[in-house]
């Protein structure tokens, strides 16, 4: 009997191996691990570690920040989305202080929240395409989004870290002579609309790459709890912007996309996470056109003296959620504040990446190795929204902790300099 | 004695100036090729002289091989791809010239030829002990067993064809240079002709690991795959070999489907400028070829799976080929 | 399934529960021009009766959401709250409810929830290691975030002698930053 055992586990060793795909890859565009076992090109298991890039960012904001600082430092949380966490984040401290915010000013927040749901989802584009090796789209894309970029450094100044958002407002306000250049943005978008789709949609290699690969079925899109596009290509119908009441999103009509409005029905594969984002896109471009049509006058922040509000808040005594649909899923930030206390008493933030690894198990298992970047790439991943460095007091043979490596570069740096002198 | 002693030396020379120029020309079309790519993507891409620059760098830098490699097989594998490639050089005629140890066969040399560069890889890949390239092995095993069939009977139909019609020695780059097929069939066999090239062309860039045939190395899967633990001189003999390949397989093609030359069209007789002439003219040749094959399909296309490379050779390049090879041989019998 | 106002399901929760919901507040907030209302509910329950309300949802809701697990120090004792959220799929109805449990540091144990929401596997190795709870029962008992060489029995989120003060580090020239 303990022979028999003994041979298959032989067998198994043979037939099957691991492939570690991190945690740096070139198909990660972040540092994850994800141990395949395969048995020749198909994958039996896949077990995905991170940690990789652990940041401790909510251990800043509970214990260093105040929390004004954090919310720049929620800006820094993802390199992607920075608008995603500190809208988050602003919306779960006005329900714990009770800071009311002007209409004007949520209609600002939408509209960068979603020019930068446009940007993002044409990065995430650009990269599927490169995972599948089609590096013409990547660049066409990629060049495409150049546009949004713009758009977005003429209204907040910066291509990325906006720093738009304030407690009870935004600090910076989208006037009347700023309006044109926003629609020739947007009308660039729809004019290209239809030729992306057509890339997308219908090109043959993309077709043969995408569809039925990384299914994911709308019961366990359900069961994990998946957010974002990657559950709306699953047929849920979850939408932070369709379920909350939140900022100007209330006054919209938005319903959550699933694919079936383009394929008619749906299958849960990557192809459907590339229809809805790309109607999502055309969702954006309607969104900042409605608030642009109806933004009403008046403030844009409640208290916009610094010193006056970090005193209302060291006050504040009080608890709250805040819920963003990121454009990766739902962005939610608790947090809860004592009065007398300067840092927040307690700041969880949830990534809708956090969230969406949860899928990769099932949607790579009987994949082949080929459908790993592209399936994996499907669910967006952000890796440094996930994790949030700490720095290890006895370093593992071989590694070294943050402080030696500092001691070590000005080590050499002294070296050089003596060298230098000779 | 003195006179095949001196005929001996004179094809040395000449062997080891077709192999300079082979890896001249290589690295220069491997040049273009990204300049050219570059472009049709948006953008300014690296000056055409970068792949010498890579050249000279990686044969600067350190060769690492991995622990657990085999060592020995690790460091021969480059070198016999780069034998491979460099012999395949001197059967293929080029620059609007015979090759030079043309005889009796050679097409069919060549064809065996052909795969010793493919196995090299497959060697590099299982002795470099990485899981990476392990997959990416396997995959160009496949890759090559695959496309093998559709190659090995184009090239066959279309030297049996011109045999057959001439009644000359088959098999031979020198019968189908006297011979272009093209003189050889009438409207039917001119359709067949056209789909062996088409298969032929289509094979290049999965003999070349190219985009969308480059699943052995296949950079965001597997991160280089067959090559990836290889590096300094090692990963530079590589690189020189796939350069040379490409020129060695195209030339192959050109043989095949365009022995023309240019020379006795324009009525230059004379010795030297005919051979410039001819030798300028197979260079277009050579870049037209690689420019269809190549570079737009790159530029054009994605990736395929293992699967589909496969069943798209082993199947549709397969169909093509016989379809081909009959309208071939109704053509004979018409 | 029919939708219920948050009234209703504060009401349900305490036939469900009876003694073991200890307390409910119910959030609402106007927003914007058409003044829609953001709804949030907030129930304490007793550790013993966490279980029991969490599978309360699934008569609420098929496929409750669960947000995420945020945790807090409090003292002497640890602080849960499991952010649930239902009604998704309607426009403007989804409410967010976060369950508190209040679980004391000697005893510092909840049961999964993964049978219930498989989702949640993620956030409850994340509270595990992050605060130094146990979650009995639970599928996968590896780290998430900390890497194999974290020591044990720290865990960063603690604020008292278990906390990571001891591993702080800072740069030359930096304070140790102190609360």
């Amino acid at each position: 009997m303990s022979n028999i055992k003994n041979m298959d586990d032989t067998k198994e060793v043979k037939t099957s191996y691991t492939i570690p795909i991190g945690p740096i890859h070139p198909a990660l565009k972040e540092p994850i691990r994800l141990d395949l076992s395969v048995d020749g090109e198909e994958i039996i298991d896949v077990d995905v570690v991170v940690g990789q890039v652990h940041r401790g960012m909510e251990w800043l904001g509970m214990n260093r920040n105040n929390p004004i600082q954090t919310i720049y430092l929620a800006e820094r949380i993802c390199g992607i989305c920075s608008v995603s966490h500190p809208f988050a984040l602003v919306m779960a401290v006005e329900q714990a202080a009770g800071i009311e915010v002007p209409p004007r000013a949520e209609y600002i927040r939408v509209i960068i929240a979603e020019m930068e749901r446009i940007h993002s989802h044409l990065l995430w584009a650009g990269v599927a395409a490169h995972e599948i090796g089609f590096d013409s789209v990547f660049y066409l894309v990629w060049k495409v989004r150049e546009e949004i970029m713009d758009a977005m450094e003429y209204l907040a100044g910066n291509r990325n870290s906006k720093a738009m958002f304030q407690f009870g407002g935004v600090r910076r306000d989208i006037t009347e002579e700023q309006f044109p250049r926003v629609r020739k943005s947007l009308d660039y978008y729809l004019s290209i609309f239809d030729q992306l789709g057509n890339i997308f949609l219908k090109d043959k290699t993309i077709n043969m790459r995408t569809r039925n690969v990384g299914i994911l079925k709308k019961e366990d899109a359900l069961r994990l709890t998946i957010v974002g596009p990657t559950a709306r290509a699953s047929g849920v119908s979850k939408d932070a912007r369709q379920g909350h009441a939140y900022s100007a999103y209330a006054d919209m009509d938005i319903k959550a996309i699933t694919p079936d409005v383009i394929t008619g029905k749906v299958v849960g594969d990557v192809y459907d996470r590339i229809v809805v984002r790309l109607l999502e896109i055309k969702q954006s471009i309607e969104i900042i056109d409605k608030c642009l049509k109806e933004m009403p006058s008046g403030a844009i922040i409640s208290e916009p003296k610094v010193a006056k509000l970090l005193a209302v808040l060291k006050k504040a005594e009080g608890e709250g959620i805040g819920v963003h649909e990121a454009p990766r899923g739902e962005c939610f930030h608790y947090v809860r504040m004592e009065a007398g206390m300067d840092p927040l008493a307690c700041w969880k933030v949830r990534a809708p990446t956090y969230a969406n690894l949860m899928a990769i198990p099932t949607m790579l298992k009987g994949e082949q190795i080929a459908d790993v970047p592209i399936a994996f790439a499907s669910i967006d991943p952000c890796m440094s929204c996930t994790n949030r460095a700490i720095t290890v007091k006895q370093p593992r043979k071989g590694t070294e902790c943050l402080l030696d490596l500092h001691e070590l570069s000005l080590e050499k740096t002294r070296r050089l300099e003596a060298e230098f002198d000779r | 004695m003195i006179g095949s002693n001196f005929s001996l030396g004179i094809t040395i020379l000449l062997g080891i100036v077709i192999l300079a120029l082979g890896v001249f020309f290589g690295l220069l079309y491997l040049g273009i090729d990204r300049k050219l790519v570059a472009r049709m993507q948006g953008r300014i891409g690296p000056p055409i002289r970068q792949p010498f620059r890579d050249v000279s760098k990686l044969l600067m830098k350190e060769s690492i091989i991995p622990d657990d490699a085999i060592s020995w097989l690790f460091k021969f594998a480059p070198v016999l791809c780069l034998m491979g490639a460099a012999v395949l050089l001197l059967y293929v005629p080029l620059f609007g010239q015979p090759a030079l140890l043309e005889g009796s066969g050679d097409i069919i040399v060549v064809l065996y030829l052909l795969i010793i560069p493919a196995l090299a890889l497959v060697l590099a890949g299982f002795s470099s002990s990485s899981p990476f390239a392990t997959v990416g092995a396997q995959r160009e095993m496949v890759t090559l067993m695959s496309y093998e069939f559709p190659l090995v009977m184009s090239v066959v139909a279309i030297a049996w064809h011109t045999g057959h019609v001439t009644g000359a020695s088959p098999f031979l780059f020198s019968t189908l240079a006297a011979f272009p097929i093209w003189g050889q069939v009438g409207p039917v066999g001119i359709i067949g002709a056209v789909l062996l090239l088409l298969v032929l062309l289509f094979i290049i860039p999965g003999e070349l690991s190219k985009i969308p045939f480059d699943m052995a190395e296949a950079e965001t899967e597997l991160a280089g795959g067959v090559l990836v633990e290889y590096s300094g001189r090692n990963f530079a003999l590589f690189y020189v070999a796939n350069a040379v390949k490409a020129i060695a397989l195209v030339a192959i093609v050109v043989g095949l489907f365009f022995p023309y030359n240019l020379s006795p069209v324009i009525g230059i007789g004379a010795a030297i400028p005919a051979t410039i002439v001819d030798g300028i003219f197979f260079l277009v040749k050579v870049f037209l070829v690689m420019f269809v094959s190549v570079m737009v399909a790159r530029a054009a296309m994605a990736r395929f799976k293992i699967d589909q490379a496969s069943k798209i050779y082993f199947i549709s390049s397969t169909l093509v080929g016989l379809l081909g090879l009959i309208l071939l041989w109704i053509d004979l019998v018409i | 399934m029919e939708i219920l106002s948050p009234e209703k399901i504060v009401e349900s929760f305490k036939s469900a529960l009876g003694d073991g919901l200890l307390s409910s507040r119910i959030h609402q907030q106007e927003v914007a021009i058409t003044r829609n209302l953001f709804q949030a509910i907030w129930l304490s329950v007793t550790p013993g009766s966490f279980k029991k309300s969490v599978a309360h949802f699934s008569s609420l809701q098929d496929y409750p959401h669960l947000a995420v697990v945020s945790s807090s120090d409090l003292g002497e004792e640890i602080e849960l709250i499991y952010h649930f959220s239902i009604y998704y799929e309607y426009q403007f109805k989804e409410i967010s409810v976060g369950v508190r449990v209040v679980l004391p540091k000697s005893k510092p144990e909840i049961p999964t929830i993964t049978d219930i929401i498989p989702g949640a596997l993620f956030t409850e190795r994340e509270t595990q290691e992050m605060i130094g709870i146990k979650v009995i029962g639970i599928p996968d008992d590896r780290r998430l975030f900390l890497s194999d060489d974290f020591p044990i029995g720290v865990y960063p989120w603690r604020k008292d002698d278990t906390g990571p003060q001891d591993l702080l580090k800072t740069l030359p020239g930096q304070k140790v930053p102190g609360r």
